[in-house]
């Protein structure tokens, strides 16, 4: 398969997780777990023998859940309660989540009681990451999740299972992380798009079957340099738990930019850490849980010691970024309370950025691609002078 | 329907709350001399911690109680201001903004007294006058936003203030034992909240260093759980019709609960409003003149609004009996108390914060309340930026009509922030459900 066809796959599964997963169910008669964003570890549920499946906003307009969430609600969440009113989880077994951003707990309740056939599984993950206590706690979690898990499915997770099933997600990972690379370094041409495909597939997409794509596509790319794209060079930043639009990326590149990285959670967020390989399972996930914030801050939890808009800065140097688009879900209160300090940074660091409010609804794209235009002037005016 | 409001129909407010005011000013008076009477001070929301920090000689300032002392004064504009200036979004909890704009204005002042430019805080302007903190400590049941808020004060001073976060876990309950208080999930979750209570402790020491004072938090606890049971006691007084108390009088008593100083004041005071609540049952007094309806409310205060909406209930005969925030909250469970050994009792009238029980067991409370108070209606203030308080709203308004089959009705406001208020929009709901009830009681008789 060439490129375009493997990513024509990805992008499949990205516009319909619940069509693939039914599909997958048909073919397995395997459970389906969902899960919410954004720190759930799909390798315990792998490891039972299941499609662990990140649940996706939908593009559907919100119609029953405004009657179980206010309109000023994240697009995630109300996009979430919605599916779940109009009976669209019925593919689920069960749902899983340890994440307790005050909107999702509202979701959750909401959910709960709109899927009265669904198991809906929580243990509170602790987001206060620098406790002497953190990483106790983190390994409780996890392995009160496991517990549940394997009372919901009547048999324990094996160990050797486990191991198996974290390999294999570090390993994609590594080959995703791989392409962010050669991204950076433009030996591959991946749109924002495409890249946001290629990671909300395996969000969504059977493991093993999603690494092979990978191992595919990472085949074909090598073997096919295309040339170095070409254009004001942008970070993503932002967007948590919802990808963003591919219109409103699609825009972004059409005004002679070219994105070079991201953290966006449909991005680099997702895939930038990986388990340790020996020695207890669930202890490395706990410290996976630790590693990922420190190496990617994250405002949904709080981290003294970290910085994340010091993270972007030093991600945006290796990426020689000329600027970057903040995109903020509007109504998403933990990115609301970190804006202020990228913003402070961003002009002490005489480093331009933009930013984007997201909505579920349309979104008057004409009027941002101005304001995108303007922004990449601006960058140019900057570095002909 | 034509309603028609006689202006003389006025709120019959508890003489007893005045005393509140006095206690609640003469509070401030301690929290604004505190720096010049050498003394430290913590910053908190959330959980009323303040009895292990009063024990310690410590000056608690909790960021709501601030923040709405500031709207209840009117004077909430500049602080919310100057976070609007500093980049916090106007989508972002008010409570949060108006405490985080105080802490801006204080560094704001502090930055041009180093640059030499005098800007010493006029005492009028409350947002500076807050004194700046020596230690955060972060205790936030359910609300995600509460912790980010004290992480964001913390870095506003520049990360130089000893910060100290306890997490208290969502009561998810969905194991068959659990129940209110009850079961397996209900007892890991208070032994590990008391585990890290024991460990702010220890913080606390550090920062006085001195030994922690046990003595003086049984002391101040024993107040507490005797200053709860009278609350509670007065409380259930309204069960009797007409209400001697409303929603509003509870309103007005959150303080001398929750963040003002726990000696034996607290106690009195509570024993006056009991007095006077009961007295008024004896002699049928009501808290509004005419109560031709019992109103349960659902959501956070409206802080700016209290008087306002305590006059414009009483206006449509409206008692409003009982409610979440008020009957649900602030050390609502004093038999949790030992005041030998307090801790975990206290870790666990955290837990049941009026929202850290998920929908299930929360809904069933609630309608208990409703039942317990005998209410016609409910009348739910969908607080814009308190996404704690308006998450469950749907499914409790569902509960009580299908369950109860009363009327509800909801409107639009905030904590503090006014500007999200819809007058015309409550007066026309509130009428809507008032009409709806008459109907009802029409087609009974
Ligand atoms: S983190 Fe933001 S996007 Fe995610 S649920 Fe919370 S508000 Fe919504
Ligand atoms: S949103 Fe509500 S519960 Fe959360 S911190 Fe603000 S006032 Fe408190």
């Amino acid at each position: 398969m060439n490129k375009q066809e493997i990513l024509g796959i990805l992008g499949a599964a990205s516009r319909d997780p619940l069509g693939y997963a039914r599909a997958w169910k048909e073919k397995t008669g395997r459970p389906v777990i969902g899960s919410f964003p954004m720190n759930f570890p799909g390798e315990l549920a792998h490891a039972a023998g299941t499609l662990p499946m990140i649940l996706q906003e939908s593009d559907d307009a919100i119609t029953l859940g405004h009657g179980l969430l206010f309109p000023f609600y994240c697009g995630y969440t109300r996009s979430m309660v919605d599916q779940a009113a109009r009976q669209e989880f019925r593919v689920l077994d069960a749902i899983m989540f340890g994440d307790h951003c005050v909107q999702l707990l509202g979701a959750a309740d909401a959910i709960r009681m709109q899927l009265t056939d669904t198991r809906v599984i929580f243990f509170q993950l602790i987001s206060s990451m620098n406790d002497p206590w953190t990483l106790g706690r983190a390994r409780e979690s996890f392995e009160t999740l496991k517990t549940e898990l394997e009372e919901f499915l009547g048999k324990p997770i094996d160990a050797a299972a486990l191991h198996a099933s974290i390999k294999l997600y570090n390993r994609n990972r590594q080959l995703i992380r791989a392409l962010y690379d050669m991204r950076k370094a433009g030996t591959v041409r991946l749109s924002a798009t495409e890249m946001q495909y290629i990671v909300k597939s395996s969000m969504i997409m059977d493991k093993a079957e999603h690494t092979a794509l990978l191992e595919d596509l990472m085949a074909w790319v090598k073997a096919h340099p295309e040339p170095k794209g070409t254009g004001v060079r942008l970070h993503l930043s932002g967007h948590f738990c919802q990808a963003p639009k591919p219109e409103v990326l699609e825009m972004i590149e059409s005004c002679g930019t070219v994105i070079v990285g991201d953290d966006l959670y449909h991005g680099f967020r997702y895939i930038s850490t990986d388990v340790a390989e020996s020695g207890d399972p669930i202890d490395r996930l706990a410290e996976w849980y630790l590693a990922r914030n420190t190496g990617v801050p994250c405002p949904t939890r709080v981290q003294n010691n970290v910085d994340w808009d010091a993270f972007l800065l030093k991600a945006m140097r290796e990426e020689q970024a000329d600027g970057m688009i903040v995109l903020m879900a509007k109504f998403c209160e933990p990115h609301m309370y970190y804006y202020p300090e990228v913003k402070e940074a961003f002009e002490r660091a005489n480093m331009p950025h933009l930013l984007i409010e997201t909505e579920h609804e349309a979104m008057p794209i004409e009027a941002l691609k101005t304001r995108v235009e303007t922004f990449v002037e601006i960058i140019k005016r900057r570095e002909a002078a | 329907m034509n309603m028609i409001v006689q202006p003389e129909k006025r709120a019959n407010k508890l003489k007893s709350t005045r005393i509140a005011g006095k206690l609640v000013n003469d509070y401030w008076e301690m929290v604004w001399r505190a720096k010049e009477e050498g003394k430290l001070v913590c910053w908190y929301e959330g959980s009323a911690i303040n009895p292990f920090l009063e024990a310690a000689d410590i000056v608690w300032v909790h960021g709501e109680a601030y923040s709405a002392m500031l709207a209840a004064r009117h004077q909430e504009g500049p602080a919310q201001q100057a976070a609007e200036e500093r980049g916090y979004m106007k989508e972002l909890c008010s409570y949060a903004r108006t405490h985080l704009g105080c802490a801006v204005s204080n560094q704001r002042n502090r930055n041009d007294t180093d640059t030499g430019v005098s800007n010493a805080p006029d005492d009028n302007d409350l947002a500076s006058k807050l004194p700046p903190p020596d230690m955060i400590i972060s205790a936030y049941a359910y609300c995600s936003t509460g912790q980010q808020w004290d992480e964001m004060t913390s870095r506003l001073f520049g990360k130089k203030i000893p910060i100290f976060n306890v997490s208290i876990p969502w009561v998810w309950g969905s194991k068959p034992d659990a129940k209110y208080l009850q079961g397996r999930e209900w007892n890991e979750t208070s032994a590990y909240v008391e585990r890290q209570l024991m460990d702010m402790v220890k913080f606390i020491e550090e920062r006085t260093g001195k030994p922690y004072p046990w003595d003086r938090l049984r002391e101040l606890m024993t107040n507490v759980k005797r200053a709860s049971e009278l609350r509670l006691e007065a409380m259930d007084m309204c069960t009797a019709t007409p209400a001697p108390a409303s929603f509003f009088d509870w309103v007005v008593s959150i303080a001398p609960i929750n963040n003002l100083p726990a000696g034996p004041q607290i106690v009195d005071y509570f024993q006056t409003v009991r007095d006077e609540v009961a007295a008024r049952v004896a002699s049928g007094e009501g808290a509004v003149p005419k109560e031709k309806y019992r109103l349960f409310f659902d959501g956070i205060m409206n802080w700016n609004k209290v008087g306002w909406l305590a006059e414009k209930f009483a206006r449509y005969d409206a008692a409003v009996v009982t409610g979440r925030y008020t009957h649900m909250a602030f050390w609502q469970e004093p038999g949790l108390i030992d005041p030998q050994n307090p801790v975990l009792g206290m870790a666990q009238n955290y837990l049941i914060c009026p929202n850290n029980h998920a929908a299930p067991i929360l809904i069933d409370l609630i309608m208990g309340l409703c039942e317990k108070y005998q209410v016609d209606g409910m009348v739910i203030h969908a607080s814009r930026t308190c996404r704690a308080f308006t998450n469950p709203q749907f499914l409790i308004a569902d509960a009580a009509t299908k369950r109860l089959g009363i009327q509800t009705s909801m409107f639009e406001g905030d904590v503090t922030d006014e500007s999200f208020y819809k007058d015309e929009l409550l007066n026309s709901r509130v009428e809507a459900m008032l009409e709806a009830i008459d109907s009802r009681r029409m087609a009974r008789a």
